[in-house]
């Protein structure tokens, strides 16, 4: 794990959190008295803020602490959720997500990001103040400024050096201490006194604190957070004019002292460099000891746990002194009250040289617990964490399924080898070994491409997310109030499909909510109730996906449709008037169609339903509609379940062997030549009782050649589903099915109609798919 | 060889955390609740236990508190110190965190010697404790 590995973790946990923010924001809406869900969305953000604090994000730091702040009064009741609270936080969080990208685009937020951050999170500390938020540089006027504690002015041995180690540094020709108390409205100045510091010359330690006491209880909600409230103190070995030069901006506020000869009084002369801190450190923990044992009653644990501390805190000291003290430690024997063993704590806390601290530290405020901001460094090393989930990057999944795809592929060369060893080698006992041979691998690969398929296999779920906040955004901006109701979003596909499924399923939800839902008065009207409602429904037919979006809107009204495909010039005034109503409303599909009358923000744009046609159809998918005016819509979209492995039929004709992708075929038959009839130019058959037309391959891949008869005198009929209706073609012969991975047509053939692609075939030959829906277009 | 238990429900924290930790030669372990940390503990089959617990506050399922609190009740060999880790530096907090029965309580983010030095003390082992204190020298 290095330092990349950290920032791609936290990249990783922050775009959950956020995601998880935004899901539980419009849960908390439509539930805003459930505390379970308050304390889950603060415990988001707040799981967000914590962890920017491991990196120096500030901008991002300060807008997700402005949120969690918020929520912490939503989730306690001191204020009151509001829809406009949660829009200032959405966009908060909108924002987050841009910093967010930024940092994992560069590994840093622009450095221009402060003002826009700034802006945020004063918006969201407007709920908290009950004020409007304030162009940035006015706040701090607005505020009441908080009179700064003090600092002891006798700064002829300033107390504040020891704050630092000197002793630490007594090796040092010249040390030079200084403190540096910013402004409390430096921040308003565009000065960054923290990088000041750490940029100083020379810089041996550093330690930073607050200026003044935090503010407790109510005085909080009233803190501005653009003061600063910084007390910093360092030391270097750089020169004082150089040191002088580096702070001159800030020279009034900073106070300097000569450490070098303060280094003996902080450090006696054969005293280890190293013991200072340590001592410190065991001062601190052994009065954190003797505080846990006044409160630990008659808890056997907490008076184990704290003994163990206790006895080995005294094995990391060394001198006389400790090991006196572990000794009577190790006599009071068994089980022991917590006031006996605080009594021994406190009485031996002179051997650990801590008496004062122990003293005080219940008075003081956490001696060694100021804020201390610090930049972790973390190198390099080969520890690895375990994993319970792998995260794998997206590519390395597709390489592993175009592999497999080739494997499945390659496997059905085996079958042709072992015909070739049968007919040209007269190898029969070879043939069959490798046809046993092959149905093992074929067995492997089928349950390989199963395994790779489940990896990429995603809820439906993931993309309707995002539908919540889509919603509540356009409904609000139009004024209208709806209902989303998901069902089913654990039906799960292919990612790819899942993902090519956002774009269409963004553009009927916003078709729903501009055309389809009315506003609450003419709903009421109509005697609806005011809310409408958008069902989302998900499931599996087959091995199909069925997602159905409904809404109890207007529904779409067939006349208009019909003037405007008229008006628009897509069909004559004639033909519209011989369409049905379902017909006419399948109108909208058509390319350049749009009822808007005038181009709207959300669905105008000119784009329409064919656009949401087209991008389900190029993912093997279909969408239906029906509508019933006046009730309400319904778009029923069937998507394959996955798109990597395309079974085909291979059929032959005049000598070609074509592709038809299998999921639009019906069946395969063979009719009597004396069974086709023939109407003018047009041949149909009837088949089941049901008349179906008959097409020639070759009549429409334009080859010259009459559709071949077997020796029954029987035609090949391939029947295909197309527009809802059957349709035979004339082949010449069936040649059963195949799995091929289709590559579309690309280079002077990507403009050919009636193809699907192109795929390779297990005995290196290269088959031509059709797109039949296409050809009898 | 010490064994730590890092439990925390963010995963960034975690990751910082067992690094800090076990590049000061400890092997850690990790929780993301308190009721997964329980499971954890209970799952140390013979003697063997957890040195020290480095423990988060605000988790889902179970908190830092409830944790330590459950924590105290098992037997002895379970009973080694809590380092309590938060975001929150208010002084009410550190005192729930030593009525829990937390033996000390940090900053989040935990600067790197803060948490080295302390766990290396809380464990007794002097070595890597002067080793934390020099490299801060350095």
């Amino acid at each position: 794990m290095n330092q990349t590995d950290l920032l791609d973790q936290f990249v990783i946990e922050a775009r959950e959190c956020l995601e998880a923010i935004g899901k539980r924001l419009l849960d908390v809406e439509q539930d805003p008295d459930n505390d379970e869900l308050l304390n889950d969305l603060f415990r988001s953000v707040h799981t967000l803020k914590g962890n920017c604090g491991l990196f120096e994000f500030k901008p991002l730091e300060r807008v997700v602490h402005a949120g969690e702040d918020l929520l912490d009064r939503v989730r306690h009741r001191t204020l009151a959720y509001s829809a406009e609270l949660a829009d200032a936080l959405l966009e908060a969080m909108d924002y987050s997500a841009q910093l967010i990208d930024q940092i994992e685009r560069h590994g840093r937020i622009d450095s221009n990001a402060d003002a826009r951050s700034i802006a945020h999170a004063s918006a969201l500390r407007s709920f908290v103040c009950g004020s409007e938020p304030a162009p940035s540089p006015a706040p701090l006027a607005a505020v009441p400024v908080i009179a700064r504690v003090p600092v002891s002015s006798e700064d002829l041995a300033p107390s504040w050096t020891s704050r630092l180690d000197l002793a630490a540094v007594a090796s040092k020709l010249s040390v030079l201490a200084l403190r540096y108390l910013p402004e409390v409205g430096c921040f308003f100045k565009g000065e960054d006194p923290w990088r000041l510091a750490r940029t100083a010359p020379g810089l041996l330690q550093l330690h930073v604190a607050s200026a003044s006491a935090w503010p407790q209880g109510e005085d909080r909600a009233a803190w501005d957070c653009y003061q600063c409230n910084l007390d910093i103190v360092l030391c270097t070995d750089a020169p004082r004019s150089e040191v002088e030069a580096h702070f001159c901006c800030v020279a009034e506020q900073v106070t300097w002292c000569d450490a070098t000869a303060n280094v003996g009084v902080a450090a006696p002369p054969g005293e280890p460099a190293v013991s200072p801190l340590l001592r410190q450190r065991v001062a601190v923990l052994w009065s954190d000891q003797c505080e846990l044992l006044a409160r630990a009653g008659d808890s056997a644990g907490t008076v184990g746990a704290a003994r163990r501390a206790l006895s080995n805190l005294l094995g990391c000291l060394d001198g006389p002194a400790g090991s006196a003290a572990s000794a009577s430690l190790a006599e009071i024997a068994g089980e022991v009250s917590a006031s006996s063993l605080l009594v021994w704590a406190r009485s031996n806390a002179l051997a650990v040289e801590v008496v004062a601290v122990t003293a005080t530290a219940s008075e003081a405020t956490m001696p060694d617990r100021d804020i201390v901001a610090v930049l972790p460094r973390v190198e390099d090393s080969s520890a690895a964490s375990p994993q319970k989930v792998l995260k794998v990057g997206q590519e390395k999944i597709d390489r592993l399924m175009e592999l497999i795809g080739e494997m499945v592929v390659a496997k059905n060369s085996l079958p042709y080898l072992a015909q070739r060893a049968e007919e040209v080698f007269q190898q029969r006992e070879l043939a069959r070994e490798i046809k046993a041979q092959y149905a093992v691998i074929n067995r492997i690969a089928d349950d390989l491409q199963h395994a790779i398929m489940q990896v990429r296999m995603l809820p439906v779920g993931a993309v309707f997310q995002r539908f919540g906040r889509l919603i509540r955004d356009i409904s609000r901006k139009l004024g209208k109030e709806v209902n989303l109701v998901v069902e089913g979003e654990d039906t799960e596909a292919d990612k790819n499909v899942i993902e090519s499924l956002a774009d269409p399923l963004i553009h009927i939800l916003r078709n729903s909510l501009d055309h389809g839902i009315e506003l609450p008065e003419v709903r009421r009207a109509a005697g609806k109730p005011p809310a409408g409602t958008i069902r989302i429904v998900a499931r599996q037919e087959s091995d199909r996906v069925i997602i159905e979006i409904q809404d109890d809107g207007a529904g779409v009204d067939a006349a208009r449709v019909r003037n405007k495909a008229v008006e628009r010039g897509l069909i004559s005034a004639d033909q519209a008037d011989t369409l049905s109503d379902d017909d006419a409303v399948q109108l909208i599909f058509l390319p350049g169609f749009s009822t808007a009358d005038e181009i709207s923000d959300l669905s105008g744009r000119g784009v329409g339903m064919d656009v949401v046609r087209t991008a389900i159809e190029r993912i093997n998918g279909g969408v239906e509609l029906s509508s019933v005016q006046g009730k309400g819509t319904t778009l029923r979209l069937s998507l394959p379940l996955s798109m990597a492995v395309t079974t085909v039929m291979v059929v032959e004709s005049a000598g070609r062997r074509l592709g038809v992708p299998m999921d639009l075929i019906v069946e395969t038959v063979r009719i009597p030549a004396c069974d086709i009839h023939h109407f003018k130019q047009a041949r149909t058959t009837v088949l089941r009782g049901r008349v179906v037309p008959l097409r020639a391959l070759n009549d429409l891949l334009a080859l010259d050649a009459a559709p071949m008869l077997n020796e029954a005198g029987e035609l090949a009929v391939l029947v295909i589903r197309h527009d809802n209706e059957s349709v035979g073609l004339l082949v010449d012969h069936f040649h059963g099915a195949s799995d091929i991975i289709l590559k579309p047509l690309e280079g002077v053939l990507a403009g050919l109609i009636g193809f699907a692609g192109t795929a390779l075939m297990g005995d290196g030959g290269v088959l031509m798919v059709l797109n039949p829906k296409e050809l009898l277009q | 060889m010490y064994r730590i238990l890092v439990v925390d429900d963010a995963a960034t924290v975690r990751m910082y955390h067992r690094k800090l930790l076990s590049d000061a030669g400890w092997h850690t372990d990790e929780a993301l609740n308190g009721v997964e940390a329980l499971e954890r503990v209970h799952a140390q089959e013979g003697d063997e236990a957890f040195d020290l617990y480095v423990v988060d506050v605000n988790m889902p399922r179970m908190d830092g508190y409830s944790f330590v609190r459950e924590l105290r009740r098992l037997g002895p060999r379970h009973q080694a110190p809590v380092v309590m880790v938060s975001t929150e530096a208010q002084r009410q907090d550190v005192d729930a965190a030593l009525d829990a029965g937390a033996n000390t309580y940090l900053v989040k983010p935990a600067q790197p010697l803060d948490l080295v030095l302390s766990a290396a003390l809380l464990l007794g082992d002097r070595d890597a404790a002067l080793v934390a204190a020099q490299g801060a020298r350095t």
